[in-house]
């Protein structure tokens, strides 16, 4: 059954002493608002609004929350209070900062740096195909800076995406969106189901949750880097138990990057969390190797790619 | 920190139940307390109610939400239920002061440290075996230690319940303290009387409850030791914990004290009647005021290490 979308709070309305221009995005357990402060500075303003549970009518302000739902809502609540103090304390140039966090509206509100730029997920649909290996090289290594602080916070992001990274117009990348940090939903509250995104996720995270880890983030890291090649994400991974047919980035992009980076790309998308880097860290050091080799003149990605799809149609090779 | 706890203290076949057992969590720490108050001597109850209340209380005052030394805070706060319990046979002016075994263990950081005075015993089990137990101060285990005597002729002795150590009484108890113990997830810890352990075969703790649930394998190990110990079993309490890494998921019933107000601490206590753990879902309104003034205070710290101000 489609839950209802909840609708947002109407630009120009006043939140305490923020003031809303536009709902920037809307997921299924928050609206996120672009906002003005008293000072005319921009902030982007996280509202907890779980669809399944609150419901908020064109024109009202206030959600409805019925009373069967009051307990799961309340309990939704204390999640997103950890996102909060997790990112409080998250004092990095890589990752979102908080900046406010209040109550209002029978709900609460977490107020965020807003920053000027657009979502790697933005940046790959414009450049498909076309993402330089420098490029995945520089952003990845900066963003897993962003990350080694968020497990040195023994905490876990999961839900790491293109769309979750955003790219400031300096070409730095911030992690963003922590709704899915930590949220430790699943087993008991049917209606808050965790959140992750297929083709994103590892496959420990659709029902071995309990194996979560840094290896988690980075087989997500791995699908992000697969995706700036590929424009789209890699096979689901709960597909890929039942029937693996991901094309590894080793053979469907072999000539277009260096091997060096598609063999790290392959290395964190691997099933098994043990065959993956067990560290941000360890991920770090192979992004910042040189690549041995340089990727192939055009002429030669021509030949590589007739080679391969050759290849693809006699079969393995 | 993620655990899950159980706890249970019966009065066994006994008129009154002189066992005590108790846990007291913060947000960063955890302890865990089993007192068993001797039954041959004055007033064993209030013995184990004066142990445990003390410990408890200097907890809540020193983890703030961590303690600052998990060993000193252990050693002074056992020396002193010693002497609390001293001061009350004094003020009462009873002939002697009552006396308590105690085991008391603290876990923060993922480390556990425990210290014990007497024959409440705590285990360390991993994957289904006990890596680590406290030893009795009995002269029983002496007596094995020294191979003086088999387990088998042990588990008859007649003097198996003498103890040499203890809270209370007149002389000074021989504290023995733990190691640093870091905890994996899925460890567990078992804390018991002796009414528990002395009802059922060597390792059979370590063994039922290795990997299994412990809210429902506790209260089944309680009634096996309940039903050995028969028309004369002894007051039985037990408390067990499971550690969980710190971003397992929800597993039910288990207790994060992620969302904990950071000044607040939870307390329960056995002996006198059965409580329940507190519902996960109630968040009350104090509570959520709570929580934004706590993130907002931290926002405040953090950022005034932000280099771009």
């Amino acid at each position: 059954m489609p839950s209802q979308a909840n609708s947002p709070l109407p630009s120009g309305f006043q939140l305490e002493q923020y003031r809303i221009e536009q709902q920037l995005s809307l997921g299924g357990f928050s609206i996120v608002y672009l906002a003005m402060d008293a000072d005319g500075t921009p902030v982007a303003i996280k509202e907890y609004l779980p669809n399944s549970l609150a419901l908020r009518k064109e024109g009202e302000i206030e959600p409805q929350i019925t009373e069967e739902h009051q307990a799961a809502f309340r309990y939704g609540m204390k999640c997103f209070f950890e996102e909060g103090r997790a990112l409080a304390k998250l004092m990095h140039p890589n990752v979102v900062r908080v900046l406010n966090f209040f109550r209002a509206n029978n709900t609460v509100y977490m107020v965020m740096q807003f920053e000027r730029g657009r979502t790697l997920q933005d940046f790959i649909q414009r450049n498909r195909g076309e993402v330089k290996e420098r490029l995945i090289r520089g952003v990845f290594t900066r963003l897993l800076n962003g990350l080694r602080e968020v497990h040195a916070h023994k905490l876990l992001h999961l839900d790491i995406k293109p769309s979750n990274i955003y790219l400031r117009n300096d070409g730095t990348p911030v992690l963003l969106d922590f709704g899915a940090a930590r949220q430790t939903l699943a087993a008991d509250t049917p209606m808050l189901k965790p959140m992750y995104t297929p083709g994103f996720a590892p496959p420990e995270q659709f029902n071995d949750r309990e194996h979560l880890g840094p290896w988690s983030d980075i087989y997500s890291t791995g699908a992000a880097m697969y995706a700036c090649l590929a424009g789209h994400a890699p096979q689901r991974s709960d597909e890929r138990i039942k029937k693996d047919t991901i094309e590894w980035a080793t053979k469907r992009f072999a000539g277009q990057y260096s091997a060096h980076l598609l063999e790290t790309i392959d290395w964190c998308l691997q099933l098994n969390p043990l065959d993956r880097p067990q560290s941000v860290y360890a991920l770090q050091k192979a992004l910042l190797t040189r690549a041995r080799v340089a990727a192939p003149e055009p002429p030669a990605r021509l030949i590589d790619i007739v080679g391969n799809r050759l290849r693809a149609l006699i079969g393995k090779s | 920190m993620k655990f899950t706890i159980y706890q249970e203290s019966r009065a066994g076949s006994r008129p009154n139940n002189q066992d005590r057992v108790a846990y007291s969590y913060t947000r960063e720490a955890l302890l865990m307390v089993v007192a068993d108050g001797m039954g041959g001597h004055l007033y064993g109850e209030i013995a184990a109610q004066i142990a445990v209340q003390y410990i408890i209380e200097a907890f809540q005052r020193n983890a703030q939400p961590l303690l600052r030394d998990e060993l000193m805070f252990l050693s002074r706060s056992l020396s002193n239920a010693h002497n609390a319990i001293l001061d009350y046979a004094f003020d009462k002016g009873l002939p002697e002061a009552p006396r308590t075994t105690i085991v008391a263990c603290v876990v923060q950081n993922s480390v556990a440290f425990w210290a014990h005075a007497g024959d409440s015993r705590l285990y360390l089990v991993r994957r289904g075996r006990a890596i680590a137990q406290t030893r009795d101060h009995s002269r029983l285990q002496l007596m094995l230690d020294q191979g003086l005597i088999t387990e088998e002729e042990a588990a008859r002795h007649p003097a198996r319940n003498r103890i040499f150590s203890c809270l209370g009484g007149s002389h000074s108890p021989q504290i023995e303290f733990s190691s640093p113990m870091p905890l994996f997830a899925n460890d567990l810890i078992v804390m018991c009387s002796d009414g528990v352990w002395g009802n059922l075969p060597n390792d059979e703790i370590a063994h039922q409850m290795g990997e299994a649930d412990i809210l429902k394998v506790s209260p089944r190990l309680l009634d096996e030791a309940q039903h050995t110990g028969g028309e004369t079993c002894d007051n039985l309490s037990m408390l067990s914990m499971r550690w969980h890494e710190d971003y397992a998921d929800g597993l039910p019933a288990s207790i994060s004290t992620a969302t904990m107000p950071v000044d607040s601490v939870t307390t329960q206590m056995e002996g006198f009647a059965r409580g329940r753990a507190p519902d996960a879902a109630n968040l009350s309104d104090n509570e959520i005021e709570q929580a934004i003034q706590e993130i907002n205070q931290a926002i405040k710290k953090y950022s005034r290490f932000d280099p771009g101000r």
